[in-house]
């Protein structure tokens, strides 16, 4: 089940990637990044890292895309005309939407046993993450973690002289 | 199926990252450089989520967590830098930024 889900979501990943590096729109291309790491936020649960596949989504999707888009909105509409470029290519918007669902779908489905699960399980590996995590790697994690905080300080906007 | 498993997992990867490259490379936005930069990194994280799965190694998913949260700090001081450069007046061409000033 495991190698049928990475291909599929691997091809699909692939396409958005070749779509990111052609097209002129940032707008587009940040899309299209978008698209690509929900795909791989979904091999990483084919591949039984399930925690990582939602930090991935979260991080990624709900944030640091975000930002993209704001930055892009913000820098990006003196070099060409906004509105022109804006509209990602129908198909492609909706083979990625129609992804989006069927792995959503096929996800919870999995969650609640209505069908087979989507990867082999590792409860083991997931009991190992969270021991590295706190255990040998915890001033690694403590230095990501005061890192992601140094960062957010880099948006602050200095005064204006 | 490990086997097929484990070469298309690479063949992924290896697609995806030189698509990040070339966007990295070829691109003269800095925004699309930083796109490159960010799907390069997501596909080293597939290459070592698969490697954790094969070989039940923790400390690799313990890797790939700590990546995505330094590529998201990445990210967040690469944004702050090119609206930085934005607002001096420096554009968002690569090719425009090429010499110090001072």
């Amino acid at each position: 089940m495991t190698l049928p889900i990475v291909l599929a979501a691997g091809a699909l990943a692939v396409v958005f990637g070749v779509v990111m590096l052609l097209h002129r729109s940032l707008y587009v291309s940040a899309m299209c990044l978008l698209a690509v790491l929900l795909q791989t936020g979904v091999i990483f649960a084919a591949c039984g890292a399930p925690l990582l596949g939602l930090l991935q989504v979260m991080i990624y999707a709900g944030a640091v895309m975000v930002l993209v888009v704001v930055t892009v909105m913000a820098a990006g509409g003196r070099t060409g005309p906004r509105f022109a470029d804006f509209s990602i290519p129908r198909p492609l918007a909706w083979a990625g939407l129609a992804a989006a669902l069927v792995e959503g779908a096929w996800l919870l489905a999995g969650a609640a046993g209505a069908s087979p699960a989507p990867a082999v399980a590792h409860p083991a590996l997931q009991l190992g993450l969270g021991a590295a995590l706190f255990k040998p790697y915890a001033v690694a994690t403590e230095a990501a973690t005061l890192l992601m905080f140094l960062a957010a300080l880099a948006l602050i906007p200095e005064e204006q002289p | 199926m490990t086997l097929d498993l484990t070469a298309a997992v690479w063949v992924v990867t290896g697609a995806l990252f030189a698509l990040g490259l070339a966007a990295c490379v070829l691109r003269r936005q800095l925004l699309a450089m930083l796109l490159g930069i960010e799907l390069m990194i997501a596909a080293a994280n597939v290459a070592l989520v698969h490697h954790a799965g094969l070989f039940s190694d923790a400390e690799a998913l313990a890797a790939v967590a700590i990546v995505i949260a330094v590529a998201a700090a990445e990210a967040v001081v690469g944004l702050s830098l090119i609206l930085r450069v934005h607002r001096m007046g420096g554009g968002l061409d690569a090719g425009e930024l090429s010499e110090l000033r001072g």
